[in-house]
């Protein structure tokens, strides 16, 4: 018998603290698609993403209903596109990228990642052709997410590749100058790119992964925050550590959650359950935003000293309470600090309290990285390439991933605001240092070799 | 042996599952089940007891309400029929209904209306009512066994719809999930 207790929490959770299912993504194994003509390929790309996820939406509403939980978004991830399209050319790759969108608009999902290539140690042929394609393949799109993944703890990381960035992200912002730049906010550059993020932009099916495999995305800053601020209520004398203590309590009860809901919609579509991506994924809604549990714990706004500290008690916490809770924990699975996506870290950097440099020192101790960040219009691909190196190597040094989801925005400057819309929200453009300089650095290309596994300090 | 069900009413007090027992002790009854709750000041007690052949359940009944009279205590005996005979929750799926909003006449009849309506099942419930503003004051939980036949959505519908009318907010959600966030 359940107690009055359990059931009164549980709904204030998902009445009240916006508790929900961000994500269920259906990744799907597309090699078995390919074909030396395009058109065959651009047909078996739509036949196979429609029966396999032709009844994803309907499943996941159904089950979303049954438990009383909405389900927010739900997504399809591929196989990385450079190397099932290998053979083909740039404008062939822009016209693979319009049937994803095609076959994910008819499957009736918000987004369909995939568009990717793993270029962290050389580009190849077809990983070149897809690159090129990405500003105009996102611009004739509007569901089609691209990462690309430049670094790895392994290889090191590829600054060929890294320019090469700088210059795509110019030239799909400029594409897309009368919408702010909002190509950019559909493409991540990666170190070390996890195979089974369910979140986009990143998520792509990886080459190890099965023929089809259900992942999901958790979120629940809004949870975590009251849960804080009830036992700071409650208690005004407790410490760090038994703060830390109920944020793992409170990352637990949302990581069941999305096991239960991810393992009933893999059962349903008789598909392979793979991970649940247990990250504080913040919306631009006010009790939604991992930035709001800064303040809970007593900083004036995210970005003050102390951010990162406090950041690091978060996200270990959070990644404690989820191993627990799940055997099957994947993804990114940390706090998400993307600027435009939560109202109040943006309007952090809107009243001067975090920089570029304290998001960048942030990004060291939690998941993603330098997410959703507008940069004024003239920062330079020398600059954006540049940005791009330093995020990467935290990453590549700290074995862990991070990623750089960058917008200049076309035409405005540092303090405008950029809006993009829904779930990305709105940002004010961020001041960046030698923003429309050149950078020789970036320019000797090459690779950065892998950090040695010992010596670890 | 046969198997009674004995249901105990009274105004709480320390003594009462002692005094019960230990006369069906006397009688030679085995207890099988014991379920007790406290509503406000009335305490209810319903046992499950095997009891010999050669005892009546008028007898028992008698013998209970003679004993208990000092507590002041109503005495209901009854034979417990078999299962088959009941509700059968084989085929059934556990779902929670919770209700929130200020108290009024009716609103347990009206929801119960139309839970019964359709063959679903209350396997507990809890009401509480103590009125204000704080939405956990006025809280209906209902656990109940739907059958897998029944067409949910029509109960849906029909439940919210009677839920806006009676000025209330209503969840139907299945049980795993409080199972799922709350037990290990």
């Amino acid at each position: 018998m359940l107690s009055e207790n359990e059931i009164i929490s549980t709904l204030e959770m998902l009445k009240n603290e916006h508790l929900d299912v961000r994500t269920v993504t259906l990744g799907i194994n597309l090699f078995d698609c390919v074909s030396h003509d395009l058109n065959t390929l651009k047909k078996n790309i739509h036949n196979k993403i429609i029966k396999v996820a032709g009844n994803l939406v309907n499943v996941c509403d159904r089950i979303g209903e049954k438990y009383g939980i909405p389900v927010v978004n739900k997504r399809i991830s591929v196989s990385p596109a450079a190397v099932f399209g290998a053979p083909f050319s740039t404008s062939q790759f822009v016209e693979i990228a319009i049937a994803l969108n095609l076959a994910a608009t008819e499957a009736n999902v918000d987004f369909i990642g995939g568009f990717t290539a793993l270029v962290e140690k050389g580009i190849s042929k077809g990983d070149r052709a897809l690159i090129e394609a990405i500003p105009e393949a996102l611009t004739e799109t509007d569901r089609v997410c691209s990462s690309i993944n430049v670094a790895s703890s392994r290889a090191g990381i590829n600054m060929d590749a890294v320019l090469i960035m700088g210059k795509i992200i110019k030239k799909a912002a400029q594409l897309t100058s009368d919408k702010d730049g909002l190509a950019c906010a559909k493409l991540c550059v990666f170190a070390n790119i996890p195979q089974d993020i369910p979140f986009m932009a990143g998520a792509y099916l990886g080459i190890g992964e099965a023929e089809a495999v259900i992942n999901v995305g958790v979120s629940g800053p809004g949870v975590v925050k009251k849960a804080i601020d009830r036992a700071i209520a409650s208690d005004p004398d407790i410490d760090l550590g038994r703060i830390a203590e109920l944020i793992k309590r409170t990352s637990y009860k949302v990581t069941r959650i999305g096991e239960l809901i991810g393992r009933e919609v893999a059962d349903h579509l008789k598909i392979r359950f793979g991970v649940v991506d247990l990250s504080l994924a913040p919306t631009p809604n006010v009790g939604d935003s991992v930035g709001e549990i800064f303040q809970s714990l007593g900083l004036l706004s995210i970005g003050v000293p102390g951010s990162t500290a406090a950041l690091a008690l978060l996200n270990n916490a959070v990644k404690t309470g989820g191993a627990f809770a799940s055997s099957h924990v994947g993804g990114l699975s940390g706090a998400f600090i993307p600027v435009s996506e939560d109202l109040n870290i943006s309007e952090s950097v809107r009243a001067g309290y975090l920089s570029l440099e304290k998001l960048e020192a942030l990004t060291s101790v939690c998941s993603v990285g330098l997410d959703m960040v507008a940069i004024p219009g003239n920062t330079s691909e020398d600059t954006i390439a540049a940005i791009i190196a330093d995020e990467m190597a935290i990453g590549v040094i700290n074995k862990k991933t991070t990623a750089a989801r960058l917008i200049p925005v076309p035409g405005k400057k540092a303090g405008e605001s950029a809006y993009f819309g829904g779930l990305l929200g709105k940002a004010t453009i961020m001041h960046v240092n030698n923003a429309d300089g050149s950078n020789r650095f970036i320019r000797f290309g090459g690779l950065i070799p892998a950090p040695i596994q010992n010596l670890t300090n | 042996m046969n198997k009674s069900v004995i249901s105990v009413l009274g105004q709480d007090r320390p003594g009462i599952i002692a005094a019960v027992t230990s006369i069906l002790f006397k009688l030679d009854c085995n207890i099988e089940n014991i379920n007790q709750t406290i509503l406000q000041s009335e305490f209810s007690g319903i046992f499950i007891a095997s009891i010999p052949l050669d005892l009546t359940n008028d007898i028992l009944c008698s013998q209970l309400t003679g004993a208990l009279a000092h507590l002041d205590l109503c005495v209901y005996v009854k034979p417990l029929k078999h299962k088959e005979e009941g509700f059968n929750a084989a085929g059934c799926e556990p779902f929670i209904i919770t209700t929130i909003g200020p108290d009024r006449k009716g609103l347990v009849a009206g929801i119960t209306e139309i839970i019964a309506k359709h063959g679903v099942n209350v396997t507990n419930l809890k009401a509480i009512f103590k009125g204000g503003d704080n939405p956990t004051d006025n809280v209906m939980i209902y656990e109940v066994d739907i059958p897998n036949e029944i067409d949910q959505q029509i109960l849906r519908k029909e439940l919210i719809k009677r839920a806006s009318e009676l000025g209330l907010d209503i969840s139907i959600q299945h049980r795993n999930i409080f199972m799922s966030i709350n037990r290990i």
